[in-house]
């Protein structure tokens, strides 16, 4: 059987490849340097590569596995800012919640404030427990009720201080037929 | 041959071992990344890493007979990785120094030994346009001489995408040989 001359050439090309095996000339250099750089990262100390190789060594093939940290990088970042996201709504809607006989209310400053319209226009005889309000709007009804006081106390204060106010108040007073102040 | 006792070994974590499988085992590494890449210095950086890698994750290999392929998956992937790094480089067009040294090559007979220079001009030159996974079934088949179970044990590829890798490669290489020599 007689071989084309194309797969002479080919055949011949094949035996040369096959014949002159590569030669490592500097075993010792790259066994040095190899035993160098697993004695380095023998060390202790973790860094992102390690971690990367933790995680993702199972994979070979480049692309897939820089995908893949890809992916996972925004994964994380998806689920820590929809963490965040919950839990501001989480605290958003703990400042927010009232229930008035039970019935569940939102907008809290426009409510509270129907509410102490409602509670002055019955006669100030509004029934125990059939309002609840967050702790932080208690504490803002507190806050203005001592702000009021301090207020208050500077103005009687300022009447003590200046005679002539104080008699001038008191004429507009008995003018207007007014309970007396006693000041 | 590499020694199942001294890979049993290393598998242990015996470090003192692992310096003699990786005087062992380089050269073999080397051999393969050298054909594929066609330079020296990318081989030996391969082999490297190889080496690393191979320390690494040698506990995770199942058993000592699962090595040698293990190995050269290791290679042939940092191989492509070096390879798509370089995807861009310019047509390899060899100067007349290097056409005299080839031709050379050629005339001193089928058995001639060649030193790694040369067979890195022999390789760059022909195996130019073959894609990596096709630059790789040639080496480990034609060249390895391997069979197409232990390639698709190291490439991942099915059989019959080991036989069109093969058949693509033969066609370009007979090609570029028609062409150049």
């Amino acid at each position: 059987m007689t071989m084309k001359p194309e797969s002479e050439k080919y055949n011949k090309v094949l035996n040369i490849l096959r014949n002159s095996n590569p030669i490592l000339k500097s075993t010792k250099d790259i066994e040095k340097e190899v035993i160098k750089r697993i004695s380095m990262s023998k060390q202790p100390g973790c860094n992102l590569t390690d971690v990367i190789d933790f995680l993702f060594g199972w994979v070979y093939i480049g692309w897939v596995r820089r995908s893949l940290v890809t992916a996972s990088v925004f994964l994380v970042l998806v689920f820590v800012w929809q963490q965040g996201v919950m839990l501001k709504q989480i605290n958003f809607l703990s400042r927010q919640i009232i229930v008035t006989g039970g019935e569940t209310v939102n907008s809290p400053a426009r409510q509270v404030e129907k509410l102490l319209m409602r509670y002055k226009s019955s006669g100030r005889s509004f029934p125990s427990q059939s309002i609840t309000i967050s702790e932080k709007q208690m504490k803002e009804l507190l806050d203005s009720v001592n702000d009021l006081k301090i207020k208050y106390k500077d103005l009687m204060n300022l009447i003590e201080e200046d005679p002539e106010l104080k008699k001038y108040i008191e004429n507009k007073l008995i003018e207007n037929n007014r309970s007396k102040i006693k000041l | 041959m590499i020694d199942k006792k001294l890979i049993e070994e290393c598998r242990g974590g015996n470090f003192n071992n692992f310096r003699k499988l990786v005087e062992v085992t380089s050269p073999i590494a080397f051999s393969v990344a050298f054909r594929m890449l066609g330079d020296d210095d990318q081989a030996k950086d391969v082999v490297q890493e190889t080496m690393i890698t191979i320390w690494q994750k040698l506990n995770k290999i199942k058993s000592a007979e699962g090595y040698k392929s293990w190995m050269y998956r290791i290679v042939i992937n940092k191989c492509y990785d070096e390879l798509r790094k370089r995807r861009r480089y310019p047509e390899f067009v060899p100067d007349e120094k290097t056409w005299a040294l080839i031709s050379n090559s050629f005339s001193d007979g089928p058995s001639s030994d060649l030193e790694n220079s040369e067979t890195a001009q022999i390789i760059s030159l022909l195996t130019q346009k073959l894609s990596p996974k096709q630059k790789a079934v040639f080496i480990l088949s034609e060249i390895e001489e391997m069979s197409n179970d232990e390639i698709s044990e190291i490439t991942g590829m099915s059989k019959s995408g080991i036989k069109a890798n093969l058949h693509y490669a033969r066609k370009n290489l007979s090609e570029m040989i028609e062409k150049y020599l």
